[in-house]
């Protein structure tokens, strides 16, 4: 008797989630556990349910869902499905396990299944292996390839189950602590698990300027610079509070301004 | 500036015609006169290079009283007064230069005198400047003839490319995928949904066709193009899309050129409705507004949803097909209020039945 995987499905369209519950329905070892019609209720109900598969749609209200994903842990085997064939690429950078593109048939889906199964049981040894070198490789041009995306717009920080979106115009500063950065916006702060440097490499650079290593400061927010002792000065935000800035820092800062 | 003066070819047969002149009342003034030919063509020549410049003036005047818009009395006015000033400043430049020549080089007329040589050049002005008048009206027809031939052309060509390009964009492959993975989801709990929806969508794209090939169509045809639409999509959204419809009897008569409503109403749902997690309400208004059309197509939008992407070339698709319908009169108008999105189209209202004037026919 093989284990019971729990799926959810993501799609804010009704009948598209009610055709993937149909075809489920004949796989006796797949149980929908949950339907969510949004990203929010997406990132909630995964949080909580830790279902061993999603099968997600990509452009849906407020969260899509890539931004879904961003914001989960790790672990469910994640199958896309969706009308558009220009995030496949996408898809498998971000690990996903298929593509499912509607309209599709019962056996696409036994197919994408399959996979499933299969990846569980390399038990995620070589989670990558199942995509052919050849394509791995196609992706890791077209990835480097690619001229440096559209900067961020909004940043996304999961909080339990509630997602909070933080509109980067309102961002002062960004912050390293360990694995976390904290985000300082309108007098808060959220810590959301990611590097510095990744997430500051995904802002404009025309607007957020690495001041120290520890620190990203939002260009609008710096109130002045003043300098605390040789080679070393602060930056003062609006509301009073002093940032280090480091040499290479402030040689930065110059260039931007 | 004189289109003559803009040619270097034009300027030349001008200065020839202007030597011709001159060499032909330079004869005449010879044997009336008897004058030494140096005498007469001294005079002469530059005189009529001055007659040449004054009949250019003539430009102005025909431009300013078109032959078919002015009143008869009015126009009879105009060119009699414009070919008096005309002799007037002719007859003084004469009298100039003929000052001028006796003064510097001891040119001095003949026999008949300064009178005389005035009432000939006279003489030759009164010809010369309605003949001008009469070549400049057929320049002014035959450039107003070869502009119309040029825009006819032109608006032809746009509204071809703006048709391609509409229903390129109707047929949005991503309208059909969804629609025939909504179908495939009917099939399993909903036989007949299923088949009423690819009824509606078979209804749709014949009408698209239809409408595409057409020149203008009625907006009732647009709107009923959109309410296929709408009725495909809401198997999508559920209680999610909502619709309202204010829609004039009288609008709906009007001309207006085809596949304009749907892209709005298509992008209405896409940027809009789509982005909200409660759904939204797409607003449909026409009316009359005196000799316009108004439409307006006004959606909700989720206020925290970032910047649009793609949208504008939905919008510029529509504006070029207002253009190619009507460049003068027709425009749209973009209004953005938070959570709220708003295409305000303005057409001149063309009846269904009534002549259109400068519209291509097929």
């Amino acid at each position: 008797m093989p284990e019971t995987l729990r799926a959810v499905v993501v799609d804010d369209e009704a009948p598209a989630r009610s055709l993937l519950r149909e075809y489920l329905s004949a796989h006796e070892d797949i149980a929908v556990a949950a339907e969510c019609a949004n990203g929010f209720e997406a990132v909630k109900v995964i949080h909580e349910l830790k279902p061993e598969i999603v099968f997600l749609d990509v452009q849906m209200p407020k969260l899509d869902g890539f931004e879904v994903l961003e914001l989960l842990e790790p672990g469910p085997a994640v199958v896309f499905c969706t009308a558009y064939d220009e995030y496949a690429l996408r898809a498998f950078e971000v690990h996903a396990v298929d593509y499912l593109l509607k309209p599709f048939g019962r056996e696409r889906l036994s197919e994408a299944l399959a996979r499933v199964r299969a990846r569980r049981g390399e038990a995620s040894a070589t989670s990558t292996a199942t995509i052919a070198a050849p394509v791995m490789h196609a992706l890791e041009i077209s990835a480097a390839a690619r001229p440096g995306s559209r900067p961020l717009e909004r940043i996304l920080v999961r909080d339990g189950a509630k997602v909070h979106v933080i509109p980067v115009d309102q961002v002062d500063y960004l912050e390293a602590q360990d694995d976390y950065v904290a985000i300082h916006a309108q007098g808060r702060s959220w810590l959301k698990p990611q590097p510095l440097a990744e997430l500051a490499a995904q802002l404009d650079a025309g607007r957020f300027v690495r001041i120290h290593r520890s620190y990203v400061l939002q260009v609008t927010r710096l109130a002045r610079l003043e300098l605390y002792a040789k080679d070393s000065r602060v930056a003062i935000l609006p509301d009073g509070r002093q940032l280090p800035v480091s040499r290479s820092g402030y040689a930065r800062l110059r260039e931007l301004m | 500036m004189h289109p003559l003066l803009l040619g270097r070819r034009r300027l030349i047969l001008f200065a020839v015609a202007c030597l011709d002149v001159g060499i032909a009342v330079g004869l005449l003034l010879k044997l009336i006169d008897h004058r030494s030919i140096l005498n007469a063509y001294a005079f002469a020549i530059p005189v009529a290079f001055m007659f040449g410049f004054v009949c250019l003036s003539a430009w102005w005047v025909c431009r300013t009283a078109p032959l078919t818009t002015t009143p008869h009395g009015k126009l009879a006015t105009r060119l009699l007064l414009a070919t008096a000033q005309a002799i007037a400043v002719g007859a003084v430049l004469a009298f100039a230069w003929e000052a001028f020549i006796l003064h510097a080089f001891g040119i001095a007329p003949g026999r008949i005198g300064r009178a005389g040589d005035f009432g000939i050049m006279a003489a030759v002005m009164l010809f010369l400047y309605p003949v001008s008048i009469v070549v400049h009206y057929l320049m002014l027809v035959f450039d107003q003839a070869r502009e119309a031939e040029r825009s006819v052309l032109e608006s032809r060509v746009a509204a071809r490319e703006s048709e391609l390009r509409a229903l390129r964009a109707q047929l949005n492959p991503h309208f059909l995928f969804n629609s025939l993975n909504s179908i495939n989801a009917l099939i399993g709990g909903d036989p007949e949904g299923a088949r009423r929806m690819c009824e509606s969508l078979g209804d749709f794209l014949r009408r698209t066709l239809n409408l595409g090939a057409r020149d203008v169509v009625p907006l009732a045809d647009e709107l009923a193009l959109v309410d296929r639409y709408l009725g495909i999509e809401r198997v999508r959204f559920g209680e999610r899309l909502r619709v309202e419809r204010r829609i004039d009897a009288e609008a709906a008569r009007c001309l207006v050129p085809p596949l304009l409503l749907q892209p709005l109403v298509e992008n209405a749902i896409k940027h809009g409705v789509a982005g909200r997690i409660e759904g939204g309400t797409v607003r449909l208004d026409a009316y009359r507004d005196g000799d316009r059309l108004v439409i307006e197509v006004e959606n909700d939008v989720d206020p925290e949803q970032p910047a649009r992407r793609g949208e504008g070339h939905g919008l510029d698709n529509v504006k070029r097909r207002l253009d190619a319908f009507s460049a003068r009169e027709a425009r749209l108008d973009v209004r953005e209020e938070p959570g709220r999105f708003r295409v305000l189209l303005t057409l001149p209202a063309h009846l269904a039945g009534a002549p259109m004037e400068g519209a291509a026919s097929a």
